[in-house]
């Protein structure tokens, strides 16, 4: 079985768009979850179910809305045709900007509860001595909370990998530009290409079996190993 | 009576007025203190709160602070000078170390950030006992090791004030004297200022030069260390302490054949105690009690009881003539003597029926006895100048 170009095509789109979703994921992600970490007020509820909806929401509505939003007729798609001189509905840009916005809780809710079992008491430590707030968070939020930013990294990566409903309706299916895994999958369904499918459908199961494994492996020697979760104060 | 000395003085203005969960915190004063000064109030009384906000760690504060002249915090004029910029150190209860750095790492953490650092890293991790503890990661510690740690790392990062909250009281009672002597002991060495909070006065007795009280976010008391418990003994409404006698006074020998340390009260008159240097571990015991040593120590009011003539034939190693200087009622029952003895004042608690029985009255001669077991201390001090010893 070999696979084919287009399928080949169609894996380094899928790494490619998962690669910098996940990127900005993150950057989005951390001062987000950070700030719902610390948030005290009572509009916290509602922004942690606006995150949390992609998890529940059938993908088809995210995708729906977006392409509203998306299309050259609204004022953000003109505003980006503007700026990028190039269509943003169906096209690369749209794929990404629709998987960030999918994949957004998965990155945003590990590294929330890791800000939250943080807590100050070693923000303060490091304040009394003498660190600046960026100080602090490179210097001892990120070292102490690692694996969650592992966690929230793979797991937005892995289900950007996995979604197929936003980009179907916000990226089409474009060879080289919107036309990821899991579309190429479907197609090859539709034309009763087994052998194909098999190949591709395997192949995600298996590395998504190995990512989570990772993931799960990590958590569990660092539930053991570090000090967070201990109280020391 | 000469106390451990420093050069450096922490002048404060604190001004504060702020409403907290049940009460609200009100303090105006002025410190311009020496050495330690403690901060002693039962939990709630806003003691923690206050160091909290001096070190920057709270924000919603409604008042004033400024330290060497140098305004902290002032809510009228919108200043807020942030922690990281107030040079003032904070040993925590917990320590706070950080758990993904080895116990070296921890300590240059503080020093790397330390703007104008003059310390030997070296040199302090000696003077707290670090050297075996570099390569452990926090977890690996014990708790005394820990704050042993965290107070090493205070000093590095060379704070122009150091705060101490609750810094034993996570600790056995062992580790509590040695750290107790280990505070003391840098204090001196390297002359910081500090504010140290404590819910055991037992604790401050035996460091702080000036003591401050608070209850329920108010000032009730504040001066010299041993004037303030003695005052703080008549306080008849809510008592606040155990009345006790607390005291400071030399080493004169240790009598090991009777298990016994010897105490100079004044230059005729000896108080015995059991022998400190079994107390206290092997490594130790020369240097923290040495004869000439300043110790302070402290009698529950209530072991201190009253004879009129001379015990001749008494088990109780320590008795002294006195006179009776103040008589007051202390709860239903008993009353509360303060007895001037050896130029120190003591204070007795006996029972009303006692008090009858003996007919006692003020100005009356009387002697007061206590067991050596009465004497209670924690830890002790080296000091050079206690006078007339030496000579």
């Amino acid at each position: 079985m070999i696979a084919t170009n287009d399928d080949l095509l169609a894996l380094i789109t899928t790494l490619k768009m998962a690669a910098l979703s996940t990127v900005i994921l993150l950057l989005i992600g951390t001062p987000l979850a950070w700030w719902l970490a610390k948030m005290q007020s009572r509009a916290k509820v509602i922004i942690e179910a606006i995150v949390a909806l992609p998890i529940i929401l059938p993908p088809t509505v995210l995708g729906f809305y977006l392409l509203i939003a998306f299309s050259p007729q609204s004022a953000f798609g003109q505003i980006w045709q503007q700026l990028t001189d190039s269509q943003l509905a169906f096209s690369f840009s749209a794929i990404v900007l629709g998987s960030v916005l999918y994949s957004l809780p998965f990155v945003v809710q590990p590294l929330q509860r890791a800000f939250e079992q943080l807590g100050d008491s070693y923000l303060e430590a490091a304040a009394i001595l003498g660190a600046k707030p960026l100080d602090r968070f490179f210097s001892i939020v990120l070292p102490i909370t690692k694996a969650s930013f592992i966690t929230a990294a793979s797991l937005g990566f892995a289900h950007t990998v996995g979604e197929f409903g936003i980009v179907l309706m916000i990226g089409g299916n474009i060879p080289d530009e919107t036309r990821v895994l899991s579309i190429a999958l479907f197609d090859h369904v539709e034309a009763f290409n087994y052998t194909q499918a098999h190949l591709l459908a395997g192949g995600l199961l298996l590395a998504s079996f190995i990512l989570l494994s990772l993931v799960y492996l990590l958590n569990h020697h660092n539930n053991n190993t570090s000090a967070v979760g201990k109280n020391y104060g | 009576m000469v106390e451990p000395s420093s050069n450096a003085n922490a002048n404060f203005n604190i001004s504060i007025k702020t409403k907290l969960d049940n009460f609200t915190l009100n303090i105006d004063r002025h410190f311009n203190d020496q050495g330690i000064t403690g901060i002693f109030g039962h939990s709630g009384s806003g003691k923690s709160t206050l160091l909290r906000i001096i070190a920057g760690l709270e924000i919603k504060v409604q008042g004033e602070i400024t330290f060497n002249k140098q305004v902290l915090f002032s809510s009228h004029s919108n200043i807020f000078i942030p922690t990281e910029q107030r040079n003032i150190g904070l040993v925590f209860q917990n320590s706070r170390l950080f758990p993904h750095l080895s116990v070296h790492q921890n300590l240059v953490f503080a020093q790397q950030r330390c703007k104008y650092s003059t310390l030997d890293i070296n040199d302090i991790i000696s003077l707290t006992g670090l050297s075996s503890l570099l390569a452990k990661k926090p977890a690996q510690l014990s708790g005394g090791e820990q704050q042993r740690v965290g107070l090493a790392r205070a000093i590095l990062a060379e704070p122009q004030l150091l705060l101490l909250d609750e810094p034993l009281s996570a600790l056995d009672k062992h580790s509590k004297a040695q750290m107790l002597i280990l505070i003391t002991k840098v204090q001196q060495s390297l002359q910081i200022p500090m504010f140290y909070v404590s819910h055991s006065l037992a604790e401050l007795q035996q460091v702080a030069n000036n003591i401050l009280i608070l209850a329920n976010g108010e000032v009730v008391d504040y001066g010299d260390i041993h004037q303030v418990i003695h005052r703080l003994n008549n306080t008849e409404s809510k008592p606040l302490i155990s009345p006790q006698t607390s005291l400071a006074v030399p080493i004169i020998a240790h009598d090991k054949e009777h298990a016994l340390t010897q105490l100079a009260l004044s230059e005729k008159q000896s108080i015995y105690l059991p022998l400190l240097t079994e107390n206290t571990d092997e490594n130790n015991d020369k240097e923290a009690y040495p004869p000439g040593a300043l110790l302070r120590c402290f009698i529950f009011a209530n072991d201190i009881s009253i004879t009129l003539n001379e015990p001749s034939d008494s088990s109780i190693v320590n008795h002294l003539s006195g006179t009776i200087n103040a008589i007051n009622k202390y709860g239903n029952h008993s009353i509360l003597l303060t007895i001037h003895c050896a130029e120190q004042e003591f204070f007795a608690q006996i029972s009303v029926m006692s008090y009858k029985k003996l007919a006692l009255e003020l100005g009356k001669n009387i002697f007061i006895q206590f067991k050596a077991s009465a004497i209670k201390t924690l830890a002790a001090f080296p000091l050079k100048n206690a006078s007339f010893i030496e000579e």
